[in-house]
């Protein structure tokens, strides 16, 4: 008699601690998500640069980033966003070394390492163009969190839906913030700051 | 004797006004240069200053296989671009585009264009005759 007693309060202990765990377990992610998701956006990886070598994210170290997803046949928006940042930069009145900009693109069929590289020229300031196999870029969307969709053109060629924010990085490429093209150049010039500081 | 000249032009002036005619200017073109096959973007700024709505509802230029209407829009931070189809352009106003909305597209340009070039756009509207606007490349930092 005594045993059993003994027993069905031993059980009774073994399933309040497994009750505790699960609570443990479920109530963790809910109080930091937020960082997760923080922590979770960039993180290292190796592309192709415009010379055709691998470009690892390690070089982006030592200086904050500024890192743009788009495309070469992109008209429009691409190089409003680039020339943004270029003239951003210069209003830092920092120099071409205080933040590197950096241009990944989310079309690796069309913009090989000559591609991107001709592109990223286009700006008479240093821009750092990367491109990779598609399933590099892929790799670095989902690294990312960077939404691209091929849409037909009716010449029979594309354009690509694509997150239009730039990613800015600390020198160590931790992901601090995003500047969206709404943002006024005040407020973006804030947050550039703030990462130099 | 020389009055009735004027008044007969005042007169004149004073029923195109009521017919709602339109009096369209296009200015300030501009695009930024490209590369490859790459396509480009005109933006301009169109005035109509007569009394009358009018449309853009195309575009045509010897330097590309075709000049597109394009608007682009950001939605839940993606940016898309799609044809515009006509631009409203009402009596007394102007519409000016800007980098990051509406836009001449370019595609198949002869040519990459390099800031310092320019060359013609003729645009066509609803009510108002074709204009021809003169187009300056700039260096990519635009305007």
């Amino acid at each position: 008699m005594i045993h059993q007693r003994l027993r069905i309060v031993l059980w009774a202990l073994v399933g309040l601690a497994a009750l505790g765990g699960i609570l443990i377990v479920l109530q963790r992610p809910s109080a930091s998500t937020n960082e997760a998701a923080m922590a979770t956006i960039g993180g290292p990886f190796t592309l192709t640069g415009t010379d055709g070598k691998p470009f690892a994210s390690s070089r982006l170290n030592g200086k904050p980033a500024a890192i743009f997803f788009g495309f070469t046949n992109c008209p429009d928006v691409c190089p409003t966003t680039l020339a943004r940042l270029v003239k951003l930069r210069k209003q830092l009145g920092q120099g071409d070394d205080a933040l590197s900009i950096v241009f990944v693109t989310v079309d690796p069929e069309r913009d090989g390492p000559a591609e991107v590289g001709s592109y990223a020229g286009l700006f008479n300031a240093p821009v750092i163009g990367l491109t990779g196999s598609t399933a590099d870029i892929e790799r670095v969307k989902k690294q990312f969190g960077v939404f691209s969709q091929k849409v037909d053109q009716p010449d029979g060629s594309y354009s690509v839906d694509h997150t239009a924010s730039v990613f800015l990085m600390d020198r160590n490429g931790t992901f601090v913030a995003t500047l969206s093209p709404e943002e006024v150049d005040a407020v973006a010039l804030a947050k550039i700051r703030r990462l130099l500081a | 004797m020389i009055r009735f000249p004027a008044i007969l032009a005042l007169l004149l002036l004073a029923s195109c006004g009521q017919q709602g005619s339109s009096e369209i200017r296009p200015s300030k073109a501009w695009a930024r240069p490209t590369i490859g096959q790459a396509p480009g973007a005109v933006y301009l700024t169109i005035e109509n200053k007569g009394g009358g709505d009018d449309r853009l509802t195309g575009a045509a230029t010897d330097n590309a296989a075709m000049a597109m209407i394009h608007q682009n829009e950001v939605v839940n931070g993606v940016a898309r671009m799609r044809m515009a189809g006509e631009i409203n352009i009402p009596a007394h106003d102007r519409i000016e585009m800007r980098p990051g909305g509406t836009h001449i597209m370019l595609q198949g340009l002869r040519a990459p264009l390099k800031a310092g070039d320019d060359f013609d756009l003729v645009l066509r509207f609803r009510n108002s005759k074709d204009q021809t606007v003169n187009v300056t490349v700039l260096k990519p930092e635009g305007q």
